[in-house]
């Protein structure tokens, strides 16, 4: 059958009338599963009301967000959460002081300095560090980290806010690079040559036209580390000690300290349902995803401010650009900047770390006065060497993680441990019975996730224009973008394994893991659809085909590379999250496969965190788990980079 | 399982909270628990059968670098209430290589190893903020024996050459070493008992196994896992 013939065929009124029928519930249909995300977002906000409702009943909102201690377990306890929200603020804070300028050099090292083939290198291992699951970040924190702090600074214990925020800041890299990589390389050619033109050295060029012209995607790319940091749970819970303390002085680095969703994290699992204190965790789900909604929400609204400031054209894009940029530059930028610095400056005392503080606060003295005695082509090999190095650290950060890993855990790879069931609590015997869980709950997740998510894409791409539904849908969807993955994980544990009493299954793992990657294939399913040029679709529909066979035999075959794409990546963040399916589906050990979807199963992370949190000498079999664990990742988004690439270059050449 | 080839046994963990939900909704057969059914559970499901299955001691533990030799159940409460912050406030204690600041650390507050503790040890007092809270015993030992300053407690199925287990000085001058031993003949002072719970009375597979457990094989391998048998 040719392309014609498909259309031509039906052309009596019966088959027409069909024909109508079938593209309205086609296009219902799809309505349908683009609202999912907007159902799912209020029965999470809903459901976590639900069980928090009680505590501020009986505490009060006031003083359950103000109060100053957190002793559920106290004779008479109290469920006061400041302490935490602190945590979470400043451990975020101390993340982006360390992150910032990092990614920052790095993205500017990518997109300005490194050739093709080194960029062709970098941008992947930087998205490979995207893909590290983040228990084995906690894995490497609790191990190296922590005895590392503790040595350096000669401090009683390493476990503190500087440990999480280095985890954290290291966990946010990938994010912050990449988004501001693509706002820098998105800049205009024009400005870029017209700043040359006029004389300016490359480095001028950077600092003065290209970065400044970037800055707001470089905004919102910090703000969505913000939220990325803010979200994360097994990695803080592991190093940052966990005590609800507000540091003393508050600005004490070397202080422990805890987070809202480390509390979650460690309290959740045994606490006895429907107490004050279960009421409280949900309490305390409640704030944090406000918090992380707050935060992401921000990021958008500059992105998509951005987005509309460039897709205008040149003039309006200068006319919306520059009032907020001037904004920026000339009334805070300075003031920001000297604030910046002191607060640089007032961490590096606290931590004791006079020395470092002295040289940062001569280097930028140097740099305020010296810049006149120095000549460009000096100042531009000093700034280059600076953002090489930046470039050099991330990378070096990458291959200590994955050297250490690789090195320990490469003995207790053998057929056995991939092939056999744990013995002893997981000490002894293999991880089979984890390695088929994971496969198990990732390809239920992506089976739920992919018809939703692609069907939400064609819906917001192909059946509507812009508008109050679609910005409705678009809102739902980034919300749910932007739920801690802790928060899924009390959902499904509060209304599936709960409320609908499924219990602790590989079916409610599904779900909630489902739920959690939607986003992203909704996500990339939109930039596939997208660029497929209009004129492919007004030639289908031009020759008579109805919507739906435009969709189906014009439109989805070529995007097909970008939503496998999304798939593969999505499979690889399911497969190494542990909180979302630490209350809702998995055991410690298990003998067999499940013999059901409504048996809970074993899964990598989960059982990596076990092994190296509650089974003491288990050494080579926890790094040999979290080996497996990061293999698997890697290869999920090894797959999809490739296919990106492949695709990215068919379509170019 | 040799002689039950067919039977599957699946350990869930992190979540007797949930266990016990599980149980009282009847989709597990038995929970196992180390800290006893609070009395709403036990109003909300008034048929648990609980199973004293294992005794077990709570053994205080240091970093190996500590010298100190004992500690008194006094001196333990005043260390987590913030009364004595120094290891040279200890008789024998000195971290070589450090300022002998006392690291605390102890469990979540939802934890059974943390309630017991902070009633029977602290005497109901809440432990001081500044105590790091890990939520097992193996993150408890693991960070005990990475921390030079470092105080805990945990199972003694737990214990390892990794921490120095401390033994309890008593009220008569003699020390008791945590151990099976001494929990069993209840001369260590802190222990208590670890359940397996039923909904109703176990029947079939369920009743094999926990009669296994209680039997002498089973007992067995309780004592092979550092705890202490119900039964001699």
């Amino acid at each position: 059958m040719t392309f014609f013939d498909r259309f031509t065929g039906n052309s009596s009124g019966y088959t027409a009338k069909v024909s109508r029928i079938k593209e309205k519930s086609v296009s219902s249909i799809f309505f349908l599963t683009a609202l999912f995300a907007v159902v799912v977002v209020s029965f999470i906000l809903l459901f976590l009301l639900r069980d928090g409702y009680p505590i501020f009943q009986t505490v009060g909102i006031f003083n359950f967000i103000l109060g100053s201690s957190w002793t559920p377990s106290a004779v008479v306890p109290s469920y006061g959460i400041f302490a935490l929200i602190v945590g979470t603020i400043l451990v975020t804070l101390g993340a982006m002081i360390f992150a910032v300028p990092l990614s920052i050099g790095c993205a500017i090292y990518i997109s300005e300095l490194a050739s093709p083939r080194i960029k062709g290198i970098v941008k992947p291992a930087i998205e490979l560090l995207a893909g590290i699951p983040s228990v084995v970040y906690g894995f490497f924190g609790l191990i190296i980290l922590t005895t590392f702090i503790r040595t350096t600074f000669d401090i009683p214990t390493g476990q503190t806010w500087l440990a999480g925020s280095i985890l954290l800041g290291i966990m946010a890299l990938p994010t912050i690079i990449s988004v501001s990589e693509d706002a820098i390389s998105s800049v205009p050619c024009e400005y870029r040559e017209g700043s040359l033109a006029v004389g300016a050295t490359r480095w001028q060029t950077i600092s003065r036209v290209i970065v400044p012209a970037a800055l707001s995607g470089i905004a919102a790319a910090i703000i969505l580390g913000v939220g990325r940091a803010i979200g994360e749970t097994m990695a803080v819970m592991m190093v940052t000690g966990n005590a609800a303390i507000v540091p003393d002085p508050i600005w004490n680095v070397l202080s422990p300290i805890r987070t809202l969703t480390g509390t979650l994290g460690i309290e959740m699992g045994d606490v006895s349902i429907g107490s004050d204190h279960y009421h409280a965790l949900f309490g305390v789900a409640v704030v944090l995803l406000i918090i992380a909604l707050i935060v992401n929400l921000s990021a958008v609204a500059i992105l998509s401010y951005l987005r509309d400031g460039r897709t205008s054209g040149p003039a309006h894009a200068s006319r919306i650009k520059v009032p907020f940029l001037s904004l920026l530059k000339n009334k805070f930028s300075q003031w920001f900047r000297i604030a910046a610095l002191a607060i640089f400056v007032l961490l590096l005392l606290a931590a004791a770390l006079w020395w470092i503080a002295l040289a940062v606060v001569l280097a930028v003295a140097l740099w305020h006065y010296g810049r006149s005695w120095l000549s460009r082509k000096h100042i531009e090999t000093i700034a280059f060497i600076g953002v090489t190095v930046a470039a050099l650290i991330v990378l070096a950060i990458l291959a200590i993680i994955l050297g250490d890993i690789i090195i320990k855990g490469l003995p207790a790879l053998s057929w056995d441990f991939l092939t056999e069931s744990p013995t002893n609590l997981g000490r002894g015997g293999g991880i089979f019975p984890a390695i088929a869980g994971t496969l198990y709950l990732v390809t239920g997740a992506i089976l739920i996730a992919l018809p939703l998510g692609v069907g939400a894409a064609i819906y917001l791409v192909e059946y509507t224009r812009e508008g109050r539904i679609t910005k409705l849908i678009r809102t739902g969807v980034d919300l749910l973008n932007g739920t801690p993955s802790i928060v899924f994980g009390l959902f499904g544990f509060a209304f599936l394994v709960l409320y609908l009493n499924v219990g602790v299954s590989l079916f409610a793992g599904m779900i909630t893991l489902a739920l959690m990657v939607l986003p992203t294939v909704i996500r990339t399913t939109e930039e596939s659809l997208k660029n497929i040029p209009r004129s492919l679709r007004e030639g289908s529909l031009a020759l008579g085909a109805t919507q739906w066979q435009t969709i189906k035999n014009v439109i989805i075959p070529p995007a097909i590379p970008g939503i496998v794409t999304g798939a593969i990546l999505s499979i690889g963040r399911a497969a190494g999250e542990t909180a979302p399916i630490m209350f809702t589906a998995v055991v410690f050990s298990t003998r067999f496969l499940p013999g059901s979807i409504f048996d809970p199963v074993m899964a990598l992370p989960y059982h990596l965190y076990i092994l190296s949190t509650n089974v003491p000498g288990a050494s080579t079999n926890k790094y040999g788990t979290a080996l497996v664990l990061l293999m698997l990742v890697v290869a999920f988004y090894t797959v999809a980079i490739l296919i990106r690439n492949y695709y990215a270059k068919k379509t170019r050449g | 399982m040799k002689l039950h080839p067919e039977a599957n046994i699946q350990i869930s963990g992190g979540g007797s909270g949930a266990g016990i939900q599980a149980i009282g909704a009847k989709t597990v057969d038995i929970g196992m628990s180390s800290r006893d059914v609070t009395k709403d559970e036990l109003a909300k499901y008034p048929n648990f059968n609980i199973v004293t299955v294992a005794h077990d001691g709570i053994a205080i533990i240091v970093n190996p670098q500590n010298t100190i030799q004992y500690i008194s159940l006094d001196q333990v409460n005043q260390t987590y209430t913030g009364k004595i912050t120094k290891w040279t406030q200890i008789t024998s204690a000195n971290v070589p290589n450090t300022n002998n600041q006392i690291v605390l650390i102890g469990r979540d507050s939802s934890s059974g190893t943390r309630t017991y503790f902070d009633e029977t040890v602290l005497s109901k007092a809440t432990p001081v903020k500044t105590m790091l809270e890990q939520n097992s015993n193996g993150a408890v030992a693991q960070s005990v024996a990475q921390t030079p300053g470092a105080i805990g407690y945990v199972s003694i199925g737990f214990l390892s050459s990794d921490v120095k287990a401390l033994p309890v000085l008593m009220q008569n001058g003699s020390t008791v070493v945590p151990s099976v031993g001494t929990v069993k003949d209840k001369t260590y002072p802190v222990s208590r008992d670890l359940y397996m719970i039923t909904n109703g009375q176990p029947t079939g597979l369920t009743r094999d196994y926990i009669n296994f457990i209680l039997n002498a094989d089973g007992q067995k391998i309780v004592a092979d896992q550092g705890y202490v048998p119900v039964t001699s």
